[in-house]
């Protein structure tokens, strides 16, 4: 089973492959480093640019900028108490106190340090759990593969958080979108009107980059950020310095990679959800609980170790069930589709090498953060803070319109993303999520094609549907997702006092 | 009608549920012609936003009767309203007058109506952002821009 992980890893050594890396790291840290932009955005401006590129190139990229940009998060974090991506939120706590002393520099090195090990232990989580759990989704029919679908878009929806309502009604956008085109048997348009420039459906990287790079490109122009950070201010030392003084943390380590880990599985939490209870429970176990809050380092190291634990962990669900545990692994999903990768069993069957590769890349990611992030790094990436947010605005607003016109040389498709994008600046600020349109876009067809396969297999008969013990598990499954948060509430509404 | 009827209407989600209620009744009608097996997907999903705009519209107007203050959209309208008009404008530029022309112009535009206003820090960002663009996409991967309709005849 793991023979194929250790076959991969000679392809992620041909330079192009590691150069992608390396380069997505740096990448993935200055667009953490700015507040506004996020991992998400930066994934999905890429996407596009990535068409002309071998997988491993492509995902090399992906996985160094996510990687990247977990850590380039703790940036303004430490320096401006203004969280780079929402996973840096707790980071805050305790790195703008320390910074406020003159200990940023080691602020930031903790951040940097711990966020690889989290990194490291999530990439190594997922090398282990993903081959032997696509082994078992490969025994899955089409009704089982229709069920899975339907468990991924409600685990999304509902686990997401927030107003289920919003997140169906998310879902069922994402899912009509993933139908308008040719359908997929009969060849009879669907939605089309007429556009020959939809008979092939809405590509994902339109909807993609419309719905996660236009909004945060309105929002950085809407609140321009004057931010003025004097960088030499920062009291850092070298790396090889600052290591020993983090040789108590291990624990906290430990226990932020597992709850990392573990968050990162689950679909629809995400790394500030790890964060935050990484830190809660690291300050449970500390002997000084009441220094935390005032700069105490181990905070730091608390947050940032389970924010990047749940980067490759996400992605568990994501590569053999076709189910992202975040955001992010939502948009990764919609980069393998663009290299003709199905996430799901037959992607460890078909294409070892790439997706073995893929889990290697996230470990030398995770790894490189500490040479490319660390004590030398740290001042130049710091300075970023202080590039002007119309200018980076505009030049985002030129990226976009060049990948999304690179994908047909069309400037139709330039007008749709704009209407998606229109569209996910609305759903943004009324608090509608955006993981199920890209998870309902991904699965629709995939759900529609096996929905139907089943039913011509049962010939017509829907009960089709229900004929095996794992279906029924699926289903049983789905509905404890579904009614599961709603008995929470309820339970602990009943809890509280009168 | 009064104005605290009038703003029970116009609040944002009571908007936008209305907006997702008519476009998705007027993708049902399409929907009426399809093979009923091409059709079972989109309609359940079609009827399924619907039911749930509907529920959000209720949702939100108890809201409203509860005297809740409506989701705020933006702090700054105007600066939102420019910005979608400016990329709006953009990409309109790009298919008319051509690529490099709209790019050259809307990198120093954007960059300065919304407060980044040193002239040689527009006209460097400018001449690096379009010179990248012009080595990367068009001399080193033989991309493809918009040359512009004006000039195709």
């Amino acid at each position: 089973m793991y023979a194929d992980l250790l076959h991969a890893l000679p392809d992620v050594f041909a330079w192009t492959n590691f150069a992608a890396v390396v380069i997505g790291v740096i990448a993935g840290i200055v667009v953490g480093a700015m507040p506004g932009l996020s991992a998400t955005m930066a994934i999905s401006v890429l996407v596009p640019f990535t068409f002309g590129l071998e997988p491993l190139v492509a995902l090399g990229l992906m996985a160094g900028i996510y990687n990247g940009a977990m850590y380039g998060g703790a940036i303004p974090a430490v320096l401006l108490r203004i969280p780079g991506t929402p996973a840096a939120v707790a980071t805050t706590f305790d790195g703008y106190p320390m910074a406020q002393k003159g200990e940023g520099g080691f602020a930031l090195q903790v951040a940097v340090v711990s966020s690889s090990i989290g990194g490291i232990a999530s990439a190594f989580a997922l090398m282990l759990l993903a081959p032997p759990l696509s082994k078992v989704t490969l025994l899955f029919g089409p009704s089982e593969v229709f069920w899975v679908a339907v468990f991924g878009l409600a685990s999304i929806i509902f686990l997401l958080g927030g107003n289920p309502i919003k997140g169906l009604i998310s879902a069922c956008f994402g899912v009509f979108v993933s139908v308008i085109g040719s359908d997929p048997i009969y060849g009879n348009d669907r939605y089309t009107f007429g556009q020959l420039e939809m008979l092939d459906g809405i590509h994902i990287v339109i909807l993609l980059v419309g719905l996660y790079a236009l909004p945060p490109v309105i929002d950085l122009l809407e609140t321009p950020l004057k931010t003025g950070v004097n960088s030499s201010n920062l009291g850092t030392e070298p790396i090889w310095k600052a290591i020993p003084r983090m040789k108590g943390y291990w624990k906290t380590w430990l226990r932020g990679s597992f709850i990392g880990i573990w968050i990162g599985i689950l679909p629809g939490a995400g790394g500030s959800m790890a964060a935050f209870m990484s830190y809660n429970e690291a300050r449970r176990a500390s002997k000084n609980p009441e220094t935390w809050g005032e700069g105490e380092p181990e905070g730091v190291a608390a947050a940032e170790t389970a924010n990047n634990a749940d980067t490759a962990s996400a992605l568990i669900p994501a590569l053999t069930l076709g189910i992202p545990g975040t955001a992010v692994a939502a948009v990764m999903l919609g980069g393998l589709l663009v290299h003709g990768l199905q996430p799901g069993p037959m992607l460890f069957r078909d294409n070892p090498d790439v997706v073995f590769g893929f889990m290697w890349q996230f470990l030398f990611g995770a790894i490189l953060l500490v040479l490319l992030g660390g004590s030398l790094a740290t001042n130049s990436f710091a300075r970023l803070l202080n590039l002007p947010r119309p200018l980076l605005g505009s030049v985002i607003i030129v990226l976009m319109l060049i990948g999304v016109y690179s994908i047909h040389g069309r400037m139709f498709d330039v007008y749709l993303m704009l209407g998606f994008g229109a569209v996910g600046w609305v759903m943004d600020k009324l608090k509608f999520p955006l993981p199920p349109v890209v998870l309902g876009l991904i699965l629709g067809g995939f759900a529609e094609e096996n929905l139907r396969l089943a039913l011509r297999i049962g010939r017509g008969d829907p009960l089709v549907l229900l004929q095996n013990t794992t279906s029924l598990v699926l289903v049983a499954l789905t509905v404890a997702v579904i009614i599961g948060p709603t008995i929470k509430q309820r339970l602990a509404a009943s809890r509280k006092p009168a | 009608m009064s104005d605290r009827s009038h703003n029970r209407l116009t609040r944002p989600e009571t908007l936008t549920a209305v907006g997702i209620i008519l476009i998705a009744a007027g993708f049902l009608v399409p929907t009426t012609d399809l093979r009923s097996i091409s059709a079972l997907l989109p309609a359940a999903m079609l009827i399924g936003l619907i039911v749930l705009a509907l529920v959000l519209l209720v949702m939100d107007q108890r809201k409203a009767a509860r005297a809740e203050a409506p989701v705020q959209m933006t702090q700054a309208p105007k600066r939102v309203a420019g910005a979608f008009l400016l990329i709006l404008g953009y990409a309109l530029a790009c298919d008319f007058i051509g690529f490099y022309v709209s790019t050259a112009v809307t990198i120093p535009l954007v960059a300065f109506a919304f407060g980044y206003r040193n002239p040689l820090g527009l006209l460097v960002a400018t001449g690096i952002v379009v010179g990248s663009i012009w080595l990367i996409f068009d001399f080193g991967m033989s991309q493809s821009f918009p040359a512009g309709r004006l000039w195709k005849d």
